[in-house]
């Protein structure tokens, strides 16, 4: 019986290659056969080109770089917002039983309608402003913040409140000296969270309600069956949304590099 | 005949690019039903010598031969009991001491009878439909030494195996590893940093120091044992007590010592 | 036990309902602070929810829209993540097809479900297809990645044991690999049933006759802010229900996990 396989460095080259290979193979001999119209399936070089007209002509009303900013804005104002009410909110709630008690019942009910679902509510409200997008992105980045910063504080170590309290710390210094800096690698693990479903959310508010915005513009796309624009707005969605994961994994290493794996 | 030979065995490893030798060349031969322990400070390479055997390793010049073979890899004729218990936490107690028979093609008539005798043994009636995380330490080992008994084994390797255990579980289990060992003999290799626990259990001690993991001395117990009838005592504290097991204890001790002093890097 | 359980599993709950309610009727009908055309007042919430009930809204009951959600989901949610654990086995078992499978899926992970909705309608128009394909890439990725690394968490200790007994190569993979995956595959399965669910709303959302999310989206035209409630609502409580089968199916698959 083998219990686990060895694959070396050449070997494992070759079956990624391959694999590449396969993918783009089969996707270079779809348009090649023929089987439905350029706009439909285009090649993906085709799309690579669009992608890069796309950085510097506009389309729908921008460039696919000022749409890109449009949407980061908006995530930026929804995130930040989630994370200036969630933290607060989570480190209360994990010291005040009170505030516990009275905050989780509305939290858990609101917590099970999707971001998308808000979207209605948003339109009425806000109408195209920008509210409305911060709002569904708020919805979607809001829940991971609140109950991470929630649990991280809550299960802080009690040796490690029990020292602070034997050497002599008042309740002030042991929030702000013991229980926050505790607390932060749970935090930052909720903000990475909070990253991808609030950047989830945008798509989904860029999609419905927006004049502006990469979602915004696969959504012009699409109704005018380019499908070399939808597939630049996604790769252009997954880039970011890679690039945001990616910072937030370096702060979740930093924020850990004291404890032990 | 189920004897270990380590022929000229060693075992290196590279690490941050140099090449560490875990085992340097090792000599030693464990003969047939022979209860044999290595000792030695952490990273002497005791624990490699066992793997090797097992199987779960492989030598890097030389060669482990069991019972006249070379060893080429793990199998239930060289069961090993491990530390950290290794058990199945998705099977019950029963499920895991059947599963090694089970794969080996034993009938299930006789693979009742077998798993019942094991769980007799080791005491653990009425727990075969437990699941692994219901049990205390001490009972998570017996159900993997009764999965390493209840195969039959040539060869008996057991790599530390009450070291996760408190030290009154430790003891229990110690009683009944001799209860066990004087009633069905096997091959056995034990490996342990606890001099006590070698010397009441062993035939022979072997002492390895680090830094290149070699074999300094072997130390023969069944002798003085037998001379003087420590067998006779069924509780473990009164066999500590006894001059002669003070005496090679001691010296044991003394032993690690002079070989491990000063070797800390 | 008795008076304080008793005051925390029913009491508790039923105060704070009854505090909301009384607050909710307080702020929109009882004093007008909230205008009824941008929160719904209660009297209103409830004549949307009896109207969609019994006569209808969007050419259809409530429960014919809550079927054709719910069914969607599921077989797509079944279907993709099924598939989605077996990819994940494989390549958690075989290096070779980790290898080949890897680099397509770290070019498609960071795409969110979501922004595939366009692209399935460009090619497979408005209708329920479109759906079915972002329903799927949204269940199947979780579960493929959750899955794999259950295969290869399986602690080192038992392989070692596993192959110190003599197994052989399918019972290991039949007895030790997905029992030892299963906890991880049922946080994939989590995962993949949420993302399904939420795919599938904003995909009637955006362009669907029939369903929850189309309530949603013709209310939202409509300016019926009683009957958005009503499919929020819907769609939240359909989402927990959900949810709490899977857990129970969970607690079922794995009885040896201590609760």
């Amino acid at each position: 019986m083998k219990m686990t396989q060895y694959l070396g460095r050449g070997e494992w080259w070759f079956y990624t290659i391959v694999g590449l290979l396969c993918f783009f193979g089969f996707w270079y001999g779809v348009v090649a056969a023929n089987v439905t119209p350029r706009q439909f399936l285009p090649a993906p070089h085709e799309v690579l080109l669009t992608f890069i007209k796309l950085l510097h002509e506009p389309f729908s009303g921008y460039t696919l770089l000022t749409h890109i900013v449009s949407s980061f804005k908006r995530f930026l104002y929804g995130f930040l917002l989630a994370v200036a009410i969630g933290i607060p909110l989570g480190l209360l709630m994990a010291l005040s039983k009170w505030a516990d008690r009275i905050i989780t019942p509305f939290f858990e009910s609101i917590r099970f309608v999707a971001p998308i679902a808000w979207i209605p509510f948003a339109a009425l409200w806000f109408g195209t402003g920008i509210g409305g997008p911060i709002l569904i992105i708020f919805m979607g980045a809001f829940p991971p913040v609140l109950i991470n910063t929630y649990r991280g504080a809550l299960y802080v170590e009690p040796k490690y409140i029990e020292a602070a309290r034997m050497l002599g710390s008042g309740k002030i210094r042991l929030m702000t000296q013991v229980l926050f800096p505790a607390a932060i690698p749970a935090i930052v693990a909720g903000l990475r969270i909070s990253t991808g479903t609030g950047w989830q959310a945008m798509v989904g508010a860029e999609l419905i309600v927006a004049s502006s915005g990469v979602g915004y513009m696969m959504v012009n796309g699409q109704s005018n069956i380019r499908t070399d624009i939808v597939m630049s707005g996604m790769i252009a969605i997954g880039l970011v949304g890679l690039v945001i994961d990616i910072l937030l994994r370096q702060a979740e290493k930093f924020s850990t590099r004291y404890q032990e794996i | 005949m189920a004897n270990i030979v380590f022929e000229d065995t060693q075992r290196s490893f590279k690490q941050s690019g140099k090449e560490v030798l875990a085992v340097g060349g090792i000599n030693l031969t464990v003969a047939d039903k022979e209860f044999v322990a290595i000792v030695g400070p952490s990273g002497c390479g005791k624990t490699t010598c066992l793997r090797m055997v097992a199987g779960l390793d492989m030598p890097t010049k030389g060669k482990v031969l069991v019972g006249g073979k070379e060893v080429k890899g793990p199998g239930p004729d060289r069961a090993v009991v491990f530390q950290q218990f290794a058990l199945f936490p998705w099977k019950t107690v029963a499920e895991n001491i059947q599963f090694g028979l089970r794969a080996n093609g034993v009938d299930s008539a006789e693979r009742v009878i077998r798993t019942a005798d094991a769980i007799k043994l080791m005491g653990l009636d009425g727990y075969e439909l437990a699941y692994p995380h219901q049990l205390s330490g001490g009972m998570q080992q017996r159900v993997a030494i009764a999965r390493a008994y209840v195969l039959n084994p040539e060869v008996l390797l057991m790599d530390e195996p009450f070291g996760a255990l408190d030290a009154q579980t430790r003891v229990v289990m110690q009683e009944e590893l001799i209860r066990l060992a004087r009633k069905n003999p096997k091959t056995v290799l034990f490996i342990t940093h606890a001099v006590e626990e070698a010397v009441y259990l062993a035939d022979r001690v072997v002492v390895m120091s680090r830094h290149p993991g070699l074999i300094r001395e072997i130390i023969d117990i069944k002798s003085i044992r037998d001379a003087e009838n420590w067998d006779s005592h069924s509780r473990i504290e009164d066999v500590m007590d006894l001059p002669s097991f003070v005496k090679l204890r001691s010296s044991i001790w003394r032993l690690l010592r002079e070989h491990n002093l000063g070797s800390d890097h | 036990m008795g008076v304080g359980k008793i005051y925390k599993k029913l009491l508790r709950p039923i105060l704070f309902i009854a505090g909301v309610l009384v607050a909710w009727f307080a702020l929109t009908e009882w004093s007008g602070l909230i205008a009824p055309f941008r929160f719904p007042s209660p009297t209103e919430t409830w004549n949307s929810l009896n109207i969609i009930t019994f006569k209808g809204y969007g050419d259809g009951l409530l429960y014919q829209h809550i079927l054709q959600s719910v069914l969607l989901v599921t077989l797509g949610f079944l279907v993709s993540s099924s598939l989605g654990v077996l990819l994940g086995i494989l390549m958690g078992a075989n290096k070779r097809i980790e290898a080949f499978v890897n680099p397509i899926f770290l070019t498609l992970r960071p795409v969110p479900p979501l922004a595939w909705i366009p692209l399935a309608i460009v090619w497979l128009g408005l209708g329920d297809a479109a759906k079915i394909m972002v329903i799927f890439i949204a269940a199947f990725i979780p579960a493929v990645i959750n899955t794999y690394t259950g295969v290869r968490s399986i602690e080192v200790p038992q392989r070692e044991a596993a192959a110190m007994l003599g197994i052989k190569q399918l019972t290991y993979y039949r007895e030790v690999i997905l029992p030892g995956a299963l906890p991880m595959i049922f946080t994939g399965l989590r995962l993949s049933l949420q993302a399904s669910w939420t795919t599938l709303v904003a995909a009637e959302l955006i362009g669907a006759t029939f369903g929850l999310g189309s309530i949603l989206h013709q209310a939202a035209q409509d300016i019926y802010p009683g009957m958005i409630l009503v499919g929020m609502f819907t769609v939240a409580l359909c989402g927990w229900l959900m949810t709490l089968i899977l857990a129970k199916a969970e607690r079922w698959a794995m009885p040896w996990k201590p609760v």
